[in-house]
């Protein structure tokens, strides 16, 4: 079912926690909410649960519109960042409390169902225990059998990972995107790590101080960030900003800081005639190379092994440039280097408001 | 702590390890000395002092089996029923006052209502309040009911007058639980009061059974209530008997007067010894504000 927020805006006494918010969310869609923490994500999300009542602006399902709606009206499921299961219920009896409450849903109907939902997250062998007698992980596997166990029109996620071990959040977050799949319910979730919505969302609306930022794939967030905070939101590790002065130089434009100097391609050029940039570039879009090759030249800061690759922190000039390097790489504090910079992998903001010029 | 310190250096700290005990041991001995004396003088036909005079005896109970050979009992209502009466006052006002106290103190706790804040501070300047000063309204008001001199008046009264307590105490434990809970169960489907019921309620268990103790045992103990209210005696409790011996004019049975006594308050030690796991409970369950 197709979800859609039109101007919706939060406040709290004075506090504005969302502001004139617009969203849409296509029937089927996996959409993550992303932000730091106090950027309105979870209040947005409250307000799509019917928990909190929007101040201003419009929640529609499908065709419905259902702001003014209860919780119990608006045929969601949800699973809270503490789980929130009932510590004083089984886990038969967690999952079967929704239909409880369902008066359509026999009692030998009801059974059969927990036990499917059960299954689908393969929690069926633990049916007799208490919450507490469960791990984390199993824990969050019985939340998400309560959540779907009424067979809701939208899946709700808080923060569904965060209690989890690195490890199981690694194994639960393909679990989920494939339970989501699977289903086929339109789901919203909502996560501080960039990580986990680039990994689980179909599409990620990054949010701050109560404002959209940003809502579109995890490629075009990556490729094409909108403005300065996004492209430093996502990525990890972060993307580097370099304030630079735009020049012309033999008929190229040419983005220039200290010790650095970097032609843009025709595709890169800002529009209009902006005099200066703040150049985005993804650490993995810089290669060290030999001293005195590149467009930079810079000493090893420190080298940071993990694993897969090492990160290399790079003094240039005045600044650090944080750079990926292949796990092979030998270099030491103190080593002098060259940089060179993947030129169509160049990202102009502008200096002040911080949106994309280029 | 003075276990820690004692095994470092035990010849002496020991010493020092116990000095609480004894502090404490001496203050506490007149109260023991209380009961002590209480329970043997009901088994003695006199006692003068802390000494007993004459053989161990039942005589003193003999109100249980046989009341009539007891001059003190004639005129009253027989033990059994003032039993009864004290256990359905109790019971009655537990009941009340926790059916009550649970939902009063859910909305203090959950709903944000206007005059709310007022409503907490009034409640708590009820109970710092003497009930002794409102006896004569009281009166007033049992009367326009047509409620004075009736058991039921007076389990309202005292019921009212438990409330503030118990009102702070159940939202001290509803404070305790997540709101993550509450909008869970919403979002399952249920509404308030089904949530309350088969989520809140459940979960604050522990406050209710203490809650339910310490009503029962002050309704069980109070004696200014029934004993101004209910003056013609047919509907009177324990406590009122207690004071009717005791009152009896020039010369006072403290034979008897022990063994009812000691009648009288068994229930509520058995009760405590029973419940002791969940008073504590009460405390330990931290009272937020």
């Amino acid at each position: 079912m197709r979800v859609a927020l039109e101007r919706l805006t939060k406040r709290f006494g004075t506090v504005t926690a969302v502001q004139e918010l617009d969203l849409e969310v296509r029937s089927g869609e996996f959409v993550a909410l992303l932000g730091p923490s106090g950027c309105g994500k979870t209040t947005t999300l409250l307000m799509i649960a019917g928990i909190y009542r929007p101040t201003t602006g419009t929640i529609v399902f499908g065709d419905r519109r259902v702001d003014h709606l209860h919780p119990k009206e608006r045929g969601i499921g949800m699973v809270f960042q503490s789980y929130a299961l009932y510590p004083h219920m089984t886990v038969s009896e967690n999952i079967a409390f929704p239909l409880e409450l369902q008066r359509a849903v026999t009692r030998p109907d009801r059974e059969a169902r927990v036990r499917e939902a059960a299954a689908k997250v393969q929690v069926d062998e633990l049916l007799d225990r208490r919450p507490a007698q469960l791990s984390g992980g199993q824990q969050q596997r019985v939340a998400l059998a309560r959540a779907l166990v009424k067979r809701p029109d939208i899946l709700l996620l808080d923060e569904p990972l965060s209690n989890l071990d690195a490890r199981l959040r690694h194994d639960m977050r393909g679990e989920i995107k494939r339970l989501q799949k699977e289903v086929g319910i339109t789901s919203i979730f909502v996560t501080h790590d960039q990580l986990e919505a680039l990994s689980m969302a179909d599409r990620v609306a990054v949010m701050r101080d109560g404002r959209l930022q940003a809502y579109a794939t995890p490629d075009e967030l990556y490729a094409h960030p909108v403005n300065r905070f996004v492209a430093g939101f996502i990525g990890s590790p972060p993307m580097n900003f370099i304030p630079a002065d735009l020049a012309a130089r033999n008929g190229d434009l040419v983005a220039r800081a200290q010790d650095i100097e970097l032609p843009l391609p025709p595709a890169q050029r800002p529009r209009g005639n902006a005099a200066g940039a703040t150049v985005g570039v993804r650490p993995e879009h810089i290669a060290i190379v030999a001293p005195g090759e590149g467009q930079a030249a810079g000493e090893v800061y420190v080298v940071e092994p993990v694993g897969r690759e090492q990160i290399v922190d790079v003094q240039v000039g005045g600044r650090v440039l944080r750079v990926v390097a292949p796990p092979g790489y030998g270099g030491k504090i103190g080593d002098r280097i060259g940089l060179r910079f993947a030129p169509e992998r160049l990202h102009l903001f502008d200096p002040q408001s911080g949106d994309r010029l280029a | 702590m003075a276990a820690v310190v004692g095994e470092r250096a035990p010849s002496t700290n020991r010493w020092l390890a116990a000095l609480p005990y004894v502090v404490l041991a001496l203050a506490t001995l007149p109260i023991l000395v209380l009961y002590v004396w209480l329970f043997y003088s009901s088994f003695f036909p006199r006692v003068e002092g802390f000494r007993p005079v004459g053989d161990f005896t039942f005589d003193n109970w003999r109100f249980l089996w046989d009341p009539l050979s007891v001059p003190q009992m004639r005129n009253r209502p027989p033990i059994v029923p003032l039993t009864f009466n004290t256990f359905i006052f109790a019971a009655m006002t537990s009941a009340i006052g926790l059916l009550v106290s649970s939902m009063a103190g859910y909305a203090f706790s959950r709903l944000r209502f206007p005059g709310r804040r007022m409503f907490l501070g009034s409640v708590l300047l009820l109970h710092s309040f003497p009930s002794v000063t409102l006896l004569i309204a009281l009166f007033v008001v049992l009367r326009a009911l047509g409620l004075y001199d009736k058991l039921v008046g007076v389990i309202l009264v005292q019921t009212a007058f438990a409330l503030p307590f118990g009102i702070w105490i159940m939202k001290g434990f509803f404070d305790n639980i997540p709101w993550d809970l509450e909008m869970s169960a919403l979002v399952d489907g249920a509404g308030r009061f089904r949530t309350w019921w088969r989520i809140m309620l459940p979960l604050v268990k522990p406050g209710l059974l203490a809650l339910a103790v310490l009503l029962f045992v002050e309704g069980w103990n109070q004696f200014l209530l029934p004993f101004v209210f209910m003056p013609s005696g047919s509907q009177q409790t324990l406590s009122t008997l207690v004071k009717g011996i005791l009152g009896e004019g020039r010369f006072v049975d403290y034979g008897l007067l022990t063994a009812v006594g000691l009648y009288y308050i068994a229930p509520v030690l058995i009760l405590f010894v029973l419940a002791q796991d969940q008073l504590m409970r009460i405390y330990a369950g931290g009272v937020k504000g």
